[in-house]
């Protein structure tokens, strides 16, 4: 590389390292605040969407979702079914349940909710229910006269929907389960609080004491769900589930996310708002600091003109100093975020009705806005430079 | 004129031809006529006024004049940093009042050395840098090392190469700033005031070093000047008054 080629790097190089150190560490300092905080608005939103995703998958419907093939209230031959699907590979568990169209009354406090028959030990290895129990305990098989009900039927201070809950049922207590004129007493067993509205208003028994009160149900589910090995391509699964069962509607979780899946979106979509208006001022921030530092440098530059520097020479030399700044900017918001806002978060998640969210950040999101702050940091820098280079030569030399 | 035949060639107009080109050849600078008006929003205020110099190679000129007489503007239009509204100016020969900021560029490069009143060095580059700066334009980097070597060793900073302007006195920046105008081998030396800022034993270090460089390098210089002591160093001065010669 000849010398003249040479000379931009060696500018900017000697204007890093002989600059005022104040004002480079100031200037970094901004470029770090503008790159953690478009990667922190996006990770956030990435975060509860993931965290709302997870809320579902782990609580609700697994990773897939099965229900009677159409005309059908019930999937028959359920056990079989369950095997079958559990043999497929990439499948880790499956768990069949059956909703009872029942009402739950206790202290005169009486409400639709729904309640699911389950499988304790299929239940457990397909959603976190049994780990959600902040009450007693979970349910075992033989649990005959046992119900777990969600935190949003059991009620209490503090409870989001009290309003329309028992008011504060305690583990040991009496519920009574009525439907089609028949009755049955069962004891609170546990109360789940999963974080998840709509998954704390629901209440569990055991398939076993469903069939005690209804014979006709055993063996027989209204979903299926199932949870898959990581790394499995559940559209895949799906395909070959479908493939076994020859009428069920078998869906990924995302198809029968119903409200949710719309929140999901909303937030996606806000996430791209906020994207978009992180860039804008990150942007703005980035142009008015290197802007600054260029202006401040106007009358060197003019100098550099008068002693016959090519203008390609200083503008490259600014448009370099630009990028490394941005690079540097990059570099230490990478590790500020990955190394302290990140685990903080993780140990102090933001708590929502849907779920804690945690920080979340994909590759791609990071690739993009790291080169979103490089090419913003070129163009801030290429502008006032050009823009200097191309001045009357007096006013630059005189600073003017 | 007819000229009769048989008659010697003496009087045919080449000599005059030669004479005049060996005249131009003489001339490190020719102003005619400029003229350069400054605005400030409505008013206006003419620096130059049809101006005429010129400057033989290997003159030492001082342009002398009250503040406001022009004498930099002057200065600035001769080196190449701005443009006369009006007239003509030539560097060694080459008229250079319409040439592209690319080729002027190029003259300030290679052919002109400029030293401003406060000093304008790079301040993050040291001494032997801020020489080497320009030369690193025209040749190899180690080329320009050995060159700002020896013109720093020449005006007297040998042992401070590697300091930076804020740790120079403002006697070495300006000598520091002349090594860098020297440093691409120029033939005409543009100097602003260049003692304005210093004290008397610094202004008479500068003030020999151009004398040297006058006299034993052949370099002409064109110093713009308000102290009357420094009259004597120049061979011929020139006057400004409101933007005119006298």
């Amino acid at each position: 590389m000849n010398s003249q080629l040479r000379l931009p790097f060696y500018l900017t190089w000697q204007y890093i390292r002989r600059g005022k150190k104040w004002t480079l560490a100031l200037t970094l300092m901004m470029m770090t605040i503008a790159f953690i905080n478009l990667i922190f608005i996006s990770s956030l939103f990435a975060g509860i969407i993931d965290g709302s995703n997870k809320q579902i998958i782990n609580t609700m419907t697994g990773d897939i979702y099965i229900t009677p093939p159409n005309g059908q209230d019930l999937i028959y031959n359920k056990d079989k079914i369950v095997r079958d699907i559990e043999a497929v590979d990439g499948v880790l568990a499956a768990s069949a349940q059956i909703r009872v169209p029942a009402t739950l009354e206790y202290n005169h406090l009486r409400g639709n909710w729904q309640i699911l028959a389950i499988n304790p030990d299929d239940e457990r290895l397909v959603t976190n229910l049994a780990d959600k129990i902040v009450s007693g305990t979970f349910l075992t098989q033989d649990d005959e006269d046992q119900i777990i009900i969600g935190r949003q039927i059991a009620g209490g201070d503090g409870v989001e929907e009290n309003a329309f809950s028992f008011k504060g049922a305690k583990v040991g207590e009496k519920v009574t389960m009525s439907f089609n004129g028949f009755s049955k007493e069962f004891t609170i067993k546990g109360i789940s609080y999963t974080k998840f509205l709509e998954s704390d208003k629901r209440a569990f028994i055991s398939e076993k004491a469903l069939s005690k009160i209804i014979p006709s149900t055993q063996n027989s589910a209204t979903t299926i769900t199932v949870k898959t090995k990581d790394n499995t391509s559940s559209e895949t699964t799906v395909a070959i589930i479908k493939s076994k069962l020859d009428n069920s509607n078998v869906y990924l979780w995302s198809e029968v996310a119903g409200m949710m899946k719309s929140v999901g979106e909303s937030f996606v979509s806000i996430n791209v708002l906020m994207s978009f208006v992180g860039v804008l001022i990150a942007a703005v921030t980035i142009f008015i600091v290197i802007y600054v530092d260029i202006v401040n440098k106007k009358k060197q530059i003019g100098i550099l003109r008068a002693i016959g520097i090519k203008p390609y020479i200083i503008i490259l030399s600014y448009v370099i100093l630009s990028a490394v700044y941005s690079v540097i900017g990059v570099a230490l918001g990478t590790v500020i975020f990955k190394f302290a806002i990140i685990p903080y978060f993780q140990t102090h998640p933001f708590v929502l009705p849907i779920c804690d969210a945690v920080l979340v950040l994909s590759n791609t999101e990071y690739i993009i806005r790291a080169e979103t702050i490089m090419w913003v940091s070129v163009i801030s820098g290429l502008i006032p430079a050009t823009i200097t280079v191309r001045s009357n030569l007096l006013d630059a030399i005189l600073g003017k | 004129m007819q000229i009769p035949p048989g008659v010697p060639d003496l009087f045919l107009p080449i000599p005059i031809k030669q004479e005049l080109g060996s005249v131009m050849k003489k001339l490190a600078i020719q102003a005619r006529n400029i003229s350069k008006t400054y605005y400030a929003g409505t008013k206006k205020f003419k620096a130059l006024n049809e101006v005429s110099i010129e400057v033989r190679s290997g003159e030492f000129v001082m342009i002398t004049g009250r503040n406001g007489s022009g004498k930099s503007t002057l200065l600035h239009q001769l080196a190449l940093l701005d443009s006369p509204d009006v007239g003509e100016i030539r560097i060694q020969g080459e008229i250079t009042s319409h040439l592209p900021e690319s080729r002027r560029m190029g003259l300030r490069l290679s052919r002109l050395g400029y030293i401003f009143q406060e000093y304008a060095l790079i301040a993050e580059l040291t001494a032997l840098e801020n020489v080497m700066l320009p030369a690193m334009m025209l040749g190899s980097s180690g080329l320009a090392k050995r060159k700002a070597t020896d013109l720093l060793n020449k005006v007297g900073l040998e042992q401070k190469f590697s300091r930076l302007p804020s740790q120079l006195s403002g006697g070495e920046q300006q000598k520091v700033a002349i090594a860098r105008a020297l440093v691409n081998d120029p033939k005409i030396i543009f100097a602003d005031e260049p003692t304005a800022n210093l004290d008397t034993v610094a202004s008479k270090d500068i003030l020999s070093i151009f004398k040297f460089l006058n006299e034993k390098e052949g370099i002409t210089i064109l110093m713009v000047t308000h102290e009357p002591e420094e009259l004597s160093y120049a061979s011929r001065k020139i006057n400004l008054v409101d933007g005119r010669v006298v």
